[in-house]
């Protein structure tokens, strides 16, 4: 027979029957077995499973004392030797919600146990632990106790198991931002027909790459004049000095670099060379004046056409960058450049 | 166009006295084989007899083809390479089903600005279920080129030793009577319009030496063609794509492409297959892009199609040239699938799609390429002795190819095909 499941429940004084607000500052406690929601949870997860701890602290405690909370939570938790660590569900309560991601988060990273929960998603410990643990989107109110505590029993089932874990639609959990690879029962092909005539007849169709949210982009607004202003390039073409002093990579850059271009009016192919790995390099490297076009600027700097040109120039390479790397190079730059009184950029890609 | 197409069924691949095919089992005169497709260029060819279950990963993998013989209505089953580039798709075309003829070289250097990327089929383990080849009886050749060859000269003989040996292999069926017969012909359309007429498009790699995909023995160009599906599925189409191995569609995939037969299974019952429009999926210009786009669009509603179901070939800029596709046929009024990979990083996080149009509103995923796997020790290994330079792309393969190693699955040849043909999907989780 399957060995049956160790699960440790975490709740908070109110769950756990201490007491409401008057009680908020009890400390960390353990008492065997199911308590108050986990008595619904044991008789959920049925003889595979058994709630063999039950661990709680009162909300102000923890929102007091967070890392002796945790420290002294841990420690109950690692010396039941759970297979899976479940906390609330804590609806939408502030304190608790914080409490049980932090308790599911590092029970997952530091006893490798893993964890589950169910939060309200305005709750704030939701954004904090949804994209490492399952974590069941609950309602405010603890009316929905039951329609909660189903899904968290079937994913801790899973979780002790070891199973991966369906998708979040399937499994009631919200979705970790995350994408994983798996072996669909039918081929691309035949889901490929099957969503043309879905989208033919006019059914509901679900793509099954999301369409990616990138978030608005607002753009400065322009300039009224370019006379004043001080010009500089930004590319993600990844040309740098030969070398590469900064070590750019090819591919996925993890970093960008800053160029001095004072007293030049050209850039010398002997001195300068392209690293991007998704394109073609040689005539960047025969003429790198194709990426960064400086020759030009300096011509339009003295017919006074614009106010100069930023001394440096700012360079990495965009081939297969993440967005999310993308966004912070973007940020980093432009700070840089406000800093520098820069007011226009002239942005090249390949 | 009435095409049959007759099968025998492959169930071990062995060698032999000499070349033939018995109740299933391929036998092969690997002396008389090297002698059919001798080529100057090529100064040694070992050739391995790969079953399923064989515990060996082959590395350097370039591509994959079908043995054919064209039996009638035809001059050759590769018209263009090995015969008069006569149109295909007609007659009786005979294939060894379940083999395959598999290419490995090392070629190394670079052309246009590209090198041949390492491509990687596991036979057996984790890593098997991600290649349609594990799962063929393979006679895999592996190039030992004559010094001084180019990079597209290398490249070259071995696409033209590999249809050779393709045609080889299935000579010795060629009079024999076939065990299962399909038929593929475009009659039965509805006369009276009630179902929807689908339209199949299918952009074309070329980029360079070491990316390239041949129509009737000529790279495909950047003005659309109007294509019966049954060419693609009996040889007009020869792969030379040798860049990144997870995208990569070989020469057998366009022979039994899944699209095709999936379309060509619901026709006439749940809809109508109008054609197929071939293109480039990575034009240069913005003009070019455009002018191909409308091109296509055009061609879809002069077939009258209501749908269309739209693969790719690489990524990176082609993707830019298939959202304008899907936008451009979309706004002809045809409702259109996309069957696309994705880059969503190793732990899946990063946004998959490098850019994206609003009419690409349904699209099917062949998995995210840069999800990782952990490749065990195999105690052999065909198509050389150490892996090729990876041209600095992230995730350094250092480990000698017997070794264990993790990889993301863009080296895994074939992994996220995107003409629909695998099961892999990412998911999100």
């Amino acid at each position: 027979m399957e060995r049956r499941l160790r699960v440790v429940h975490y709740l908070n004084q109110f769950f756990a029957g201490v007491g409401g607000e008057a009680r908020a500052g009890h400390g960390v406690s353990a008492t065997p077995g199911p308590v108050g929601p986990g008595v619904l949870l044991q008789q959920l997860l049925g003889p595979g499973a058994d709630v063999v701890l039950t661990v709680f602290c009162g909300d102000n405690y923890f929102a007091e004392h967070p890392e002796e909370a945790l420290r002294e939570l841990l420690r109950l938790i690692r010396d039941a030797r759970p297979d899976v660590l479940v906390a609330g569900p804590a609806f939408n309560a502030g304190r608790y919600g914080l409490a049980c991601a932090l308790v599911c988060q590092r029970a997952q990273d530091q006893l490798r146990v893993p964890a589950v929960t169910a939060l309200h998603p305005e709750n704030p410990g939701f954004e904090v632990c949804r994209r490492v643990i399952p974590v069941v989107p609950a309602p405010a109110q603890a009316t929905g106790l039951v329609e909660t505590m189903r899904p968290l029993a079937r994913l801790v089932l899973k979780l002790g198991r070891g199973e991966p874990l369906g998708p979040p639609e399937e499994d009631g959990y919200a979705p970790r931002g995350r994408r994983r690879n798996q072996l669909h029962a039918r081929m691309g092909a035949e889901r490929a027909v099957e969503m043309l005539l879905d989208k033919l007849a006019g059914r509901p169709v679900t793509s099954e790459v999301p369409i990616p949210d990138f978030g608005p982009i607002v753009p400065a607004p322009p300039l009224a004049d370019l006379r004043g202003a001080k010009l500089a390039m930004v590319t993600t073409g990844g040309v740098v000095p030969r070398g590469n002093p900064d070590g750019i990579e090819s591919r996925r850059a993890t970093r960008w670099g800053k160029y001095s271009i004072a007293g030049l009016d050209t850039l010398d192919s002997e001195k300068w060379t392209c690293v991007h790995g998704g394109f073609d390099n040689q005539f960047v490297n025969d003429t790198p004046l194709r990426q960064l076009p400086l020759d030009v600027l300096r011509d339009l700097e003295r017919e006074g056409v614009i106010g100069g040109v930023h001394e440096f120039f700012y360079s990495t390479v965009g081939a297969g960058a993440p967005v999310a790397r993308a966004r912070a190079f973007g940020r980093e730059i432009a700070a840089d450049l406000k800093k520098a009184g820069v007011q226009a950029v002239l942005l090249t890609s390949t | 166009m009435h095409l049959e197409l007759v099968s025998f069924p492959v169930t071990h691949v062995g060698a032999g006295p000499a070349t033939c095919w018995r109740e299933g089992r391929l036998e092969v005169d690997v002396d008389d084989l090297r002698r059919a497709v001798a080529h100057p260029g090529v100064e040694a060819l070992e050739v391995h007899l790969v079953n399923p279950g064989d515990e060996v990963r082959l590395i350097h993998v370039l591509d994959a083809i079908e043995p054919r013989v064209k039996v009638a209505g035809g001059a050759s089953a590769f018209p263009g390479f090995t015969g008069p580039p006569r149109t295909a798709g007609e007659g009786v075309t005979h294939r060894l089903a379940g083999a395959a003829v598999i290419l490995c070289a090392e070629v190394t250097g670079s052309q246009d600005g590209l090198s041949v990327k390492e491509a990687i089929v596991d036979n057996t383990g984790p890593a098997a279920a991600y290649s349609p080849f594990s799962a063929t009886h393979n006679v895999v050749l592996v190039f030992h080129f004559r010094p001084g060859l180019t990079l597209p000269e290398q490249l070259a003989a071995t696409r033209i030793v590999g249809v050779r040996a393709a045609e080889y292999l299935a000579e010795p069926v060629r009079r024999l009577p076939g065990p299962t017969r399909e038929v593929f012909d475009l009659d039965g359309r509805s006369a009276d319009g009630s179902r929807p007429r689908v339209v199949y498009v299918s952009p074309l790699m070329h980029e360079g030496a070491v990316h390239n995909t041949y129509l009737y023995g000529v790279r495909v160009s950047t003005t659309p063609t109007l294509f019966h599906p049954n060419e693609m599925l009996d040889g007009a189409v020869v792969s030379a794509d040798y860049h990144i191995a997870a995208y990569r569609s070989t020469t057998f995939h366009y022979q039994n492409n899944a699209l095709i037969r999936e379309l060509y299974r619901r026709h006439g019952k749940d809809l109508d297959l109008v054609g197929v429009i071939v293109c480039q999926c990575l034009v240069v210009s913005p003009l070019e892009k455009e002018r191909s786009a409308f091109q296509v669009a055009k061609l879809a509603r002069m077939l009258g199609a209501d749908g269309a179901v739209l693969s790719m070939q690489n990524g990176g800029h082609g993707w830019a040239d298939l959202m304008l596709l899907c936008q451009r046929l979309e706004q002809a009024g045809v409702k259109t699938v996309l069957v696309m990979a994705e880059m969503a990083d190793a732990d899946g996080t990063d946004v998959g799609l490098l850019l994206h149009v609003p009419e690409a509103d349904a699209i099917v995923s062949v998995g995210n390429m840069d999800e990782e796997v952990t490749l065990p020790a195999v105690p052999r290994v065909i198509g050389g002795t150490q892996f090729l330079d990876m041209n600095n792309y992230e995730g350094e393969v250092g480990a000698r190819p017997w070794e264990a190693f993790r990889t993301a699955l863009r080296r895994l040849h074939c992994a996220c095909n995107q003409l629909g043909h695998g099961r892999l999907v990412a998911r999100a989780c």
